[in-house]
């Protein structure tokens, strides 16, 4: 009995941590965010957008500011 | 906005010294800063280039002119510093750990090749081997891709420069504390965590910094949404990091030497369930993760289905957890313990494939690249070994083919399928997609190099895996062969015997495959250095 209460237990939270994940994405989030790898590189993304006629969102990366997030050790 | 194109045109810049442009100063500094790095890597300090290889008053002075300017702006943007240095790591420690498994497979062949010395004996060699191989080449490998995807897909720069640093450095001091201990015969003896208790808890506060620097600049990210392969890279650091310190908790009795806390087959079950998840998240979580950014990434198309990563993250990391006691079939471990090994190896199938599948159909529409794009057939038949050895393994863990497989060649040459054709292929893609974005460069230096590469690899995999299936097979048939009246018609050392040529069909597998690991190191070598130093000078004389 408790074997089959840990099978349930183990798909049912499964199942709850995929829907979870999925819960608040829309198609157009998903698609916006498998173009990711090409979307800090507008030089690139431009290449991907004319194979796949799909809009990538390609913003530059920030310039650091001096000293930001350096912990000294 | 502004700032953002002209922090771009800071970053893009550096990627092509050898374009033209319209201002010589600005191309002959970008060969200068190129050369830097090369210096900073490979040199260490300035004066051993310029008094080995530069003319006085020629390129040194304007390297160290040029480290005094406030020009140079390579990596602004993002810390590739940290992943230059554990490129090169990678490179290092895997001709390094490769060619210690070249020489323990010419033991093999060749006894003689122990060389009688305690230090040299296969028995040390190889915990020394796997160690190289797995932390030092696959785990450097997968700091400097998951610290280079970390940064482009949060498009935010790595959180504290010093601390990934000390990443890295204190990485390579647990890979040269292996280098040292395990010839010299300090061994705890559990596979694939052979590193003595004070090395292992100085591996501990590396891996805790790195979960630091990887899991801080995902939380500073500027994206809305956190990319699916980082969260197989963040799946891979939490999840090594508890195996790691529940597997090496023991008593110590002095700086290398510990006893576990387990006994009998409960240590068995705690050393397979980590010896399983080594190769499940060190070998193939983060390598996911890689896989996820390199194989879109290279072949300009996003991936095939991103709800269908999503759904092969939670199962792979809900399933591998659980299959390590089919390490254990047929021992004194429970019966019940090695059906659920079994069974969970066997569930497994279906979210390895998953990804697999993925993975390759990334490639939609693009499969013509394959055809002059040798990078990207790295990556295509990394895929193709992964899901080639994610249905051999679930095979393998089938009890009654266990029985036949286990202590044979056959688990070798499947460790070895995944460990070049799946591990070995995706880092060689990765490596050559990520150096000339690093270092400033076009492109690599030779294409056909890659190309010869590619086909050094994957001759020297298929020798490998062929030759230890065909010895392994034969060594299960006749390790179990029986007479009439009950007694073994063979001996071991007729099954040995009968493996040699399996033996050295292997080591000529393995010549291979590092023939093409040295030439990625000379590629790589001539893409970073400046190859023609008096070019170079003309260049630099035009700024």
């Amino acid at each position: 009995m408790i074997e089959t209460m840990l099978n349930l237990f183990g798909v049912v939270g499964f199942w709850l941590a995929i829907e979870y994940c999925l819960k608040h994405q829309t198609p157009e989030s998903l698609e916006d965010a498998s173009l990711m790898p090409s979307a800090d590189d507008p030089e690139v993304a431009r290449r991907v957008e004319l194979a796949t006629g799909k809009t990538v969102k390609a913003v530059a990366p920030e310039e650091a500011k001096p000293g930001w997030g350096n912990l000294e050790i | 906005m502004d700032l953002r194109r002209s922090a771009l045109q800071t970053h893009l810049k550096p990627k092509k010294p050898y374009q033209s442009t319209a201002d010589g100063r600005r191309h002959a500094l970008h060969l200068i800063r190129i050369n830097r790095v090369f210096l900073s890597l490979f040199c260490f300090r300035q004066g051993f280039y310029s008094a080995s290889h530069a003319r006085p008053g020629g390129l040194a002075r304007l390297c160290m002119d040029e480290l005094t300017m406030s020009t140079a702006t390579i990596g602004q943007a993002y810390n590739y510093k940290v992943v230059r240095q554990f490129i090169v790591a990678t490179i290092v420690w895997g001709v390094v750990g490769m060619a210690m498994g070249v020489f323990i497979a010419s033991q093999l062949v060749w006894p003689e090749m122990n060389l009688d010395l305690p230090w040299t004996t296969f028995g040390r060699l190889r915990p020394l081997h796997t160690s190289l191989v797995i932390f030092g080449f696959a785990g450097s490998a997968q700091f400097a891709a998951s610290y280079y995807a970390v940064q482009r897909t949060c498009q935010v720069r790595l959180y504290s420069d010093k601390l990934a640093a000390f990443t890295f450095w204190g990485w390579q001091s647990v890979i040269v504390v292996m280098l040292i201990t395990l010839p010299l015969g300090y061994t705890t003896t559990k596979e694939y965590a052979e590193i003595e208790f004070s090395g292992a808890v100085w591996m501990t506060v590396v891996w805790v910094a790195y979960a630091v620097v990887f899991f801080t600049t995902v939380v500073q990210r500027k994206t809305k949404h956190i990319y699916v392969g980082n969260w197989f890279f963040g799946a891979f650091i939490v999840v090594i990091a508890m195996l790691h310190v529940v597997n090496h908790l023991s008593n110590p009795v002095g700086w290398f030497k510990s006893y576990p806390v387990y006994s009998g087959a409960t240590d068995a079950m705690v050393q397979w369930w980590y010896g399983h998840n080594a190769v499940g998240f060190f070998l193939t979580t983060g390598f996911l993760g890689m896989m996820y950014y390199f194989v879109p990434k290279q072949v300009g198309r996003p991936v095939y289905s991103y709800r269908l990563s999503i759904v092969h993250f939670w199962a792979l990391i809900t399933l591998y957890i659980w299959a390590g006691p089919h390490h254990l079939h047929y021992t004194a471990l429970p019966d019940w313990a090695q059906s659920l090994g079994m069974a969970m190896s066997l569930i497994l199938l279906a979210p390895s494939w998953g990804g697999m599948i993925n993975g390759m159909m990334t490639l939609s529409g693009a499969w013509h690249k394959l055809r002059t794009d040798p990078i990207l057939r790295f990556l295509v038949l990394s895929l193709a070994f992964y899901g080639m050895s994610t249905f051999e393994g679930p095979m393998m863990a089938i009890k009654t083919v266990n029985a036949l497989s286990h202590y044979t060649d056959w688990t070798i040459g499947h460790v070895h399928a995944g460990a070049l054709g799946w591990v070995a292929m995706i880092t060689f893609g990765a490596i050559y997609h990520m150096v000339p974005k690093v270092f400033g460069r076009e492109q690599m230096f030779s294409t056909p190099l890659i190309n010869l590469h590619f086909w050094l690899a994957t001759i020297g995999t298929v020798l490998y895996i062929a030759s230890m299936w065909v010895n392994g097979i034969t060594q299960g048939l006749m390790w179990r062969a029986i007479n009439d009246d009950g007694t073994l018609t063979y001996s071991f050392v007729e099954a040995l015997q009968a493996s040699h040529p399996g033996f050295v069909v292997r080591f000529a597998g393995g010549v291979f495959f590092l023939s093409g690991m040295l030439l990625m190191a000379y590629n790589c070598w001539r893409t970073v250095r400046v190859a023609d130093v008096v070019m170079a000078e003309r260049e630099a004389q035009i700024a």
